[in-house]
């Protein structure tokens, strides 16, 4: 095979598996720590992505619009967290589920009346090199490097701030961290806040390479949730290499033959790894892994 | 409260849908066809009620195993109907189609023991990526026989041909079908419910663990309710396509697999009649909005969903209904009756004979932690054995690696000369060994005679039978006067008591206690000592517990462990006398050098 061909390849191998860890990190968080599955993932994705749109055709420079994605998504987390998800702790189990369901439908479709249907997007910055035969984008290597830099700084937070030290406590026992004099309710509240930025900062940095439209969140968020489930508990590296994996298979498949195969693909390997590792790819870790 | 039965018998709900399905079918023909599709969407609600409600499944496949049924009937219609001149078989293909997708889900998930919310995910995960491989099967060369797939333009599917009718069912014919169908489904349902696969699949959401204890599977059981949970969405999905004459690939979006949800939500999971109430509620206001693909469906079924998670969980008809029934006043403040038992237990000493269990060089390693240390151990039959040692001596470890919640790291464990070291917990059960952990574990959600009733037909599997057996086991624990509240309304006491009537009722051939005092008065303990020396006639029993009052009313042969090994064996008066034994329970430190 030329040398080319595997260079592209491997771009996109790298770009789709970035992709995968841009869209479950947040999700993950979210879930690992707090036991809830944001349905509204997706819709937060689509709220990172509009902020970009709009703030850029107000003028705004489009980093500084990038910046502004995850604040305004970590903002709508929080409000959501006090005023809806914190009225359903130790419920039952499907009940934030079926409330992020709702507020998911209600944000897409409440995006759909005010913004309309019609893709939006904003150009591609940086241009490209080409390679051989191929042109690769140099915007895909950002995307790349920013799924890598926003793994290393959500572990340093958790590792190596008093926040990411009290989040882990009220994950592994959060009654004994309430004994302890730890405000899990605000443990709680920054959790949700900094899983919807990281949402909020997928859609950003999508931005650019994809439409963005009220509906954006549906495709991404389900590979988002096999990824997640796939990962098991270590919720950030178990999730990186969920995504490493599957979004190996999803790009070699669809290079050999369709996307959609490849999409299939994805779900076909995430079933069959589940049924030979319970519990996940981080199954067997030390349970107190991030 | 006649009224009521009379209304909610089976001939009852039959005559009734008869009379509102003839009265409803004089209406307009777009009128006819909109009852049609709303009457084809309470099976479909009826499905999740079964698997949600019942199995405790939270599943978003319902919606896609629907879309499944649907295009297995439009494939299979057009391709059976120039053959076999009638299309009613291709509603038994939707049906089946549905079943063995819901077997292959139910499969990974529950074999692959993910849990809860997991499974949401994974069924939602199920649902997008079959919209995406539907809608972008557009192209005229996807086809199944004569049937073109149409991606996202949609199948067109057969009307309902009977066999010598070639010109197919009228609009009216096709709604009778369908309320007569959906009829005979709620009513099957309800029966199996009642029979011993639905109480089983009823215990298995209420205690898994207590249920696996009992030696069902609870990954086969809850299979078994997906699988036919999805028999009924693929059939509810065959008759969509036969009244609609077309399906296309949105029965797999997300609005689809959320209305399902939405409808068993609001009406009530809990009974069969609330899924059918959910889409009686919920359909007409979105009909009158514009329809659930208006402008305003999506925000009305968001706001509805979050308004009724918030407000009324369990939906309008399980409130409704606990309205009508007021709580039967005072009958929890009765002066709570004394723990007692009335003579030998309802067991027959010539039944099942009791086994020997057995431990072979029993080592468990965690890390580099020796919980279990060689540990070599006969249970004799018609003998009471205690475990004891001071905390962290092994106890639990022990116990768990006989009843097989852990495997060992090495060494065998024998049941009457038969080696189950590989066998898991369920296995064990089916073979004799009745199980009481430490915590108590009952059925809170069932009442005293249902608990002891499932554990009796793990045994011996007939109803009649089960019957006898659980009235038998209450009237001895005391208990016959509360057979009928739920086992959530007892004492501790009684709850621990309640359990180890449930591990007789399966008659074991061997009975493991874990700390069965725990947490009880010293008369209470007292009671269970002098159950457990009696149940030594019939069975063999192995106690393990910390409480040396206990096992010297028990009387039985002690072992002492101590840092996973077997320290000291022998009477408790021997035990007792010995210093050794005394220094590590009193944690003396030369015992540790010699």
């Amino acid at each position: 095979m030329p040398l080319d061909y595997l260079a592209n390849a491997g771009t996109n191998i790298l770009f789709d598996v970035a992709t995968l860890v841009l869209v479950s990190l947040g999700l993950s968080i979210v879930f690992g720590m707090m036991g809830v599955i944001n349905m509204a993932h997706g819709e937060f994705i689509m709220i990172g992505a509009f902020t970009v749109v709009l703030a850029v055709r107000q003028g705004v420079p489009l980093w500084a619009a990038m910046v502004a994605g995850p604040v305004v998504t970590g903002l709508v987390g929080v409000v959501t967290e006090r005023l809806l998800i914190r009225r359903l702790y130790g419920k039952r189990i499907e009940g934030t589920l079926l409330a992020t369901f709702g507020l998911g439908l209600i944000l897409q479709q409440g995006a759909t009346l005010l913004l309309g249907s019609s893709p939006e997007g904003i150009a591609t910055p940086l241009g490209s090199f080409s390679l051989g035969r191929y042109s690769i984008g140099w915007y895909s290597l950002v995307i790349v490097a920013a799924a890598l830099a926003l793994v290393g700084l959500v572990l340093l937070l958790f590792l190596r701030t008093r926040y990411g030290l009290l989040a882990r406590a009220t994950m592994q026992n959060r009654a004994m961290a309430a004994n302890l004099g730890i405000d899990t309710s605000r443990i709680n509240m920054l959790t949700f806040g900094l899983g919807s930025a990281l949402a909020g900062a997928a859609g950003a940095l999508l931005a650019p390479v994809v439409a963005v439209v009220p509906t954006m969140g549906i495709p991404l968020i389900s590979s988002a949730f096999i990824t997640v489930v796939l990962g098991g508990p270590a919720v950030v590296t178990g999730t990186a290499a969920s995504a490493g994996l599957l979004g190996l298979v999803r790009q070699v498949v669809t290079l050999l033959s369709t996307p959609l195969l490849g999409t299939a693909a994805l779900l076909v390997a995430a079933t069959v790894i589940l049924r030979l590792l319970p519990g996940g790819i981080s199954g067997r870790y030390r349970r107190t892994t991030l | 409260m006649t009224f009521t039965r009379l209304v909610s018998s089976t001939p009852g709900i039959l005559v009734i849908t008869a009379v509102a399905a003839l009265a409803a079918g004089a209406g307009s023909i777009a009128q006819v066809q909109q009852l049609t599709t709303w009457t084809v969407y309470g099976l479909l609600a009826l499905s999740l009620v079964l698997v949600w409600g019942k199995a405790g499944i939270f599943s978003f496949a319902q919606g896609a195993l629907f879309g499944i049924g649907a295009y297995a009937y439009g494939v299979a219609g057009a391709n059976l109907l120039p053959v076999t001149g009638e299309s009613f078989s291709a509603l038994l293909v939707g049906a089946v189609c549905g079943g063995l997708a819901a077997a292959l889900i139910g499969y990974f998930v529950f074999y692959g023991r993910l849990g809860e919310l997991p499974v949401a995910v994974v069924t939602l995960a199920f649902s997008l990526l079959l919209l995406t491989v539907m809608s972008s099967l557009s192209d005229p060369s996807y086809r199944i026989g004569v049937a073109v797939l149409g991606g996202y333009n949609g199948l067109g599917a057969p009307v309902l041909t009977a066999p010598g009718a070639p010109d197919g069912l009228t609009i009216p014919a096709t709604f009778y079908l369908v309320v007569g169908v959906t009829a005979l489904v709620a009513v099957g349902l309800r029966r199996l419910l009642g029979r011993p696969f639905g109480r089983i699949v009823l215990a298995t959401a209420r205690n898994e663990g207590r249920t696996e204890l009992m030696g069902f599977d609870p990954r086969r059981v809850r299979l078994q309710a997906f699988t036919l949970g999805g028999v009924v969405a693929g059939l509810a999905g065959a008759l969509y396509a036969a009244s609609a004459l077309y399906v296309d690939p949105s029965v797999f979006g997300l609005a689809q697999s959320a209305l399902v949800v939405v409808w068993v939500l609001v009406g009530g999971r809990g009974s069969l009649l609330g899924g059918l109430a959910g889409v009686a509620m919920i359909e007409p206001l979105t009909s009158a909005l514009g329809g659930s693909g208006g402008d305003l469906g999506p925000i009305i079924l968001g706001a509805v969903l979050i308004v009724m998670v918030l407000l009324l969980p369990s939906g309008v008809v399980p409130a409704l209904i606990s309205l009508v029934r007021r709580r039967r006043a005072g009958h929890a403040d009765e002066a709570a009756p004394v723990l007692a038992v009335e003579g030998p237990p309802p067991l027959p000493l010539d039944g099942r004979p009791p086994a020997t269990l057995a431990t072979h060089d029993l080592v468990k390693r965690f890390g580099g932690l020796l919980a279990t240390d060689h540990v070599s151990l006969e249970f004799e039959p018609t003998r009471a054995h205690s475990i004891v040692g001071p905390n962290g001596a092994g106890k639990s470890t022990l116990f768990s690696l006989l009843v097989g919640a852990n495997r060992p790291t090495e060494g065998t464990v024998w049941l009457d000369g038969a080696d189950i070291t590989r066998r898991s917990t369920f296995q064990r059960a089916r073979l004799g060994l009745g199980i009481k952990r430490q915590v108590p574990s009952v059925y809170l959600d069932s009442t005293v005679l249902e608990n002891l009733w499932v554990c009796a037909y793990a045994d011996c599997r007939s109803v009649p039978e089960s019957d006898r057996r659980a009235r038998e086991m209450a009237d001895w624990l005391g208990l016959s006067g509360r057979s009928a509240d739920l086992a959530a309304e007892l004492a501790h006491g009684h709850r621990q008591l309640l359990e180890i009537g449930m591990v007789l009722a399966a008659r074991p051939r061997v009975v493991l206690l874990d700390e069965p005092t725990a947490g009880m008065t010293r008369e209470e303990t007292h009671l269970i000592a002098e159950v457990v020396r009696t149940l030594a006639a019939y069975c063999t029993v192995v106690v393990v517990e910390h409480d040396m009052e206990f096992i010297r009313e028990v009387g039985a042969p002690v072992t002492v462990l101590h840092k996973g090994a077997v320290f000291a064996q022998g009477t408790i008066d021997e035990i007792r006398a010995d210093e050794r034994v005394l220094s590590i329970y009193l944690g003396r430190a030369h015992v540790e050098a010699s």
